[in-house]
């Protein structure tokens, strides 16, 4: 029997039918429920350029770049950037919610391929300035080549009520190393949804991090090929929410080859009425033997309201292999904290030193010295301006 | 310094009662050593004078410099000078050694209205300490007490205790789980703490820490109270004959 749902405001507005929480991947963030107003897609709007400044600054990574693509509301901005964009076509053709909404929004998108080392990390900056309501979207296709290397950060910054949409397809080809981090630093108002689409080949390395701290609702999809052997693959999240925030990771890890390493570890740090979930799926394929892959979830609720939901599955059609998962969730440790008193540690700021460790555990997977402290000094800002006494 | 008076503690969730109206008096230079068997009470006095939670004194006070000690959160207390080397250190992962021992010591600074330390002397007062109980730069990098042996952890505490510069140092069992020669370094460390303002209530089980540690009382505790009290002697008495009369006594 089929039931007809009547269509929202947004999905009319779309012409295009929104996830729900009937659909096993999405039962934890209904957009649906969550895309409460049309957020009308390809608008143009022109920002000033004190608003594009003061958001330009407003990265954690500011100084630590040493070059930028800069999209403002959607569209390349060669004023602000430092790079020039290529033309690299779009791979990804997959029947998914996120994609399918870019593939009819996307506007622009970042186009860039590395094919020798990229020294100085290259920031890829997302801009959206204050206006109605309305649906930004962009594809971003990379390609780091045979042999290369590079350091890439993704940061999405706004202000406004807006619907940030978007997709990266990354390729990293035989030999070559990928570091990424992705800061998900939203307007409070804002909802963010993303698809990252890895594609690893043959002995390489891939470092990925994602802060989520943005956002009243947001979801990230990642989906990481192993396409090659001997390949190595660590993805880790840090999540630090307040107020009535909503993120869901899915990430899905497909060992498709023989002897390759994944590693997953997320740590998220909840406030007020927060909910943070993760669903990780790692699947080893028939015949991807040596296959060495765990993950985990780890979550500290700071209040009793907030939440946290954990998803692992694990999908194994090969007898040799080492696979595991591990969820937690729980409030702060009362020995530790005792122990850092009774050395004459206030308590708030034992809570905050406390919580700083924990996240920081998310960080270990970035190399570069820059980009940590960057984050560290993120993370402190936050605990500073969510930090209560006890 | 310190003065228990009539101390009744029971644990916070449970209807038992661990201490039983006990009575202590530590001046400032003394060196008091806590005996008695397993179960006495011993580890939950230093814990009652630390402020852990889940006890509750139902009578009695303690005194500490002329204040009420049991009104005081844990970090006050610390500031005001109280420091317990646990029996069992707690290991922190994430949190570094040299940064702990930083915010620790500066956080003390701050609530007594003193100047905070800059980096450097830091630095320099952390490694002339550690060198003296055989810590290496590269423990202090590590994550407090995470991975370190039962006599490093030892020694760390001893460490803290000589960054700090507590008032009133009391050591939980400080020779638990130490060969003879860690031994010797942990007394040393705590015998050049050693000083005329400053007390120690030593608490521990064997006779052997005495040799190091010289007290100038030893009290024996038996179910909660202390049962006798006497000089150094008493601890080379116990040694020999053993707990069991005060066990019966007391019950």
């Amino acid at each position: 029997m089929n039931v007809i749902v009547p269509k929202t405001a947004a999905e009319l507005n779309y012409g295009l039918s929104l996830p729900h929480r009937k659909m096993e991947d999405w039962r934890w963030t209904d957009l649906r429920q969550l895309i409460d107003r049309p957020y009308p897609p390809r608008q143009t709007v022109i920002a000033s350029t004190k608003d594009v400044g003061r958001l330009l600054k407003s990265s954690p990574f500011a100084k630590v770049a040493g070059t930028r693509m800069v999209f403002v509301n959607g569209h390349y901005s060669a004023e602000h950037s430092q790079l020039k964009n290529e033309h690299l076509a779009s791979r990804v053709k997959i029947d998914e919610p996120v994609i399918n909404m870019n593939a009819a929004f996307a506007t622009d998108g970042a186009r860039l391929k590395i094919s020798d080392t990229a020294d100085t990390p290259v920031e890829l900056l997302f801009i959206s300035t204050n206006a109605d309501p309305r649906t930004i979207a962009t594809r971003n296709v990379i390609e780091i080549e045979k042999g290369a290397s590079a350091t890439l950060i993704e940061t999405h910054l706004g202000e406004g009520a807006y619907l940030s949409n978007s997709v990266t397809e990354i390729s990293v080809g035989e030999g070559a190393r990928l570091d990424r981090v992705k800061a998900e630093l939203e307007a409070t108002d804002a909802i963010h949804l993303s698809h990252a689409e890895f594609t690893l080949s043959k002995n390489t390395v891939l470092n990925d991090f994602t802060l989520t701290s943005g956002a009243k609702t947001n979801r990230q999809n990642g989906t990481v090929e192993f396409k090659g052997q001997g390949t190595d693959a660590k993805i880790s999240g840090a999540f630090m929410l307040g107020g009535k925030q909503h993120a869901d990771t899915r990430l899905m890890i497909d060992h498709q080859v023989p002897r390759c390493t994944s590693r997953e570890l997320f740590k998220c740090v909840m406030d007020d009425h927060a909910r943070g979930i993760f669903q990780g799926k790692v699947v080893v394929q028939r015949g991807a033997q040596k296959t060495d892959g765990k993950q985990s979830s780890h979550a500290l609720l700071l209040s009793e309201t907030a939440e946290f939901d954990a998803k692992p599955e694990l999908e194994i059609f090969a007898d040799d292999v080492i696979c595991g998962h591990g969820a937690t969730s729980g409030d702060l440790n009362h020995d530790h904290l005792f122990y850092l008193m009774s050395r004459g540690i206030s308590a708030s700021d034992a809570k905050s030193l406390l919580i700083a460790a924990f996240v920081g555990e998310a960080f270990d997977v970035i190399v570069h010295e820059g980009i940590k402290e960057a984050l560290v000094k993120f993370s402190n800002k936050w605990l500073s301006e969510h930090r209560r006494e006890a | 310094m310190l003065e228990i008076k009539n101390l009744h503690v029971k644990l916070a969730d449970e209807d038992r009662v661990i201490i039983n109206g006990l009575n202590l008096k530590v001046e400032a230079g003394e060196v008091h050593a806590i005996m008695g068997p397993n179960g006495s009470g011993k580890s939950t006095l230093s814990y009652v004078l630390s402020g852990r939670e889940g006890y509750e004194v139902t009578e009695g006070s303690v005194t500490y410099k002329g204040e009420d000690l049991l009104a005081m959160e844990p970090d006050v207390r610390a500031a005001k000078g109280v420091f317990l080397a646990f029996q069992y250190p707690i290991e922190i992962p994430g949190v570094a050694t040299m940064q702990f021992l930083k915010v620790a010591l500066n956080s003390q600074k701050k609530a007594r209205g003193e100047k905070e330390l800059s980096t450097p002397d830091f630095m320099r007062l952390v490694k002339e300490r550690a060198a003296r109980l055989n810590i290496s730069p590269d423990m202090l990098k590590r994550p407090v007490n995470v991975g370190f042996s039962g006599g490093e952890k030892k020694r760390a505490e001893i460490l803290q205790m000589a960054v700090l510069e507590p008032a009133l140092c009391v050591l939980d069992e400080t020779d638990s789980g130490l060969d003879i020669d860690a031994m010797r370094v942990v007394a040393d460390g705590v015998n050049s703490l050693r000083s005329p303002d400053r007390a120690m209530i030593v608490i521990t089980h064997y006779q052997r820490l005495l040799d190091y540690i010289i007290p100038d009382q030893v009290h024996v505790l038996s179910h909660g109270r202390i049962v006798k009290s006497g000089d150094k002697s008493l601890a080379l008495e116990l040694e020999s004959r053993g707990y069991a009369e005060f066990a019966e006594e007391a019950a």
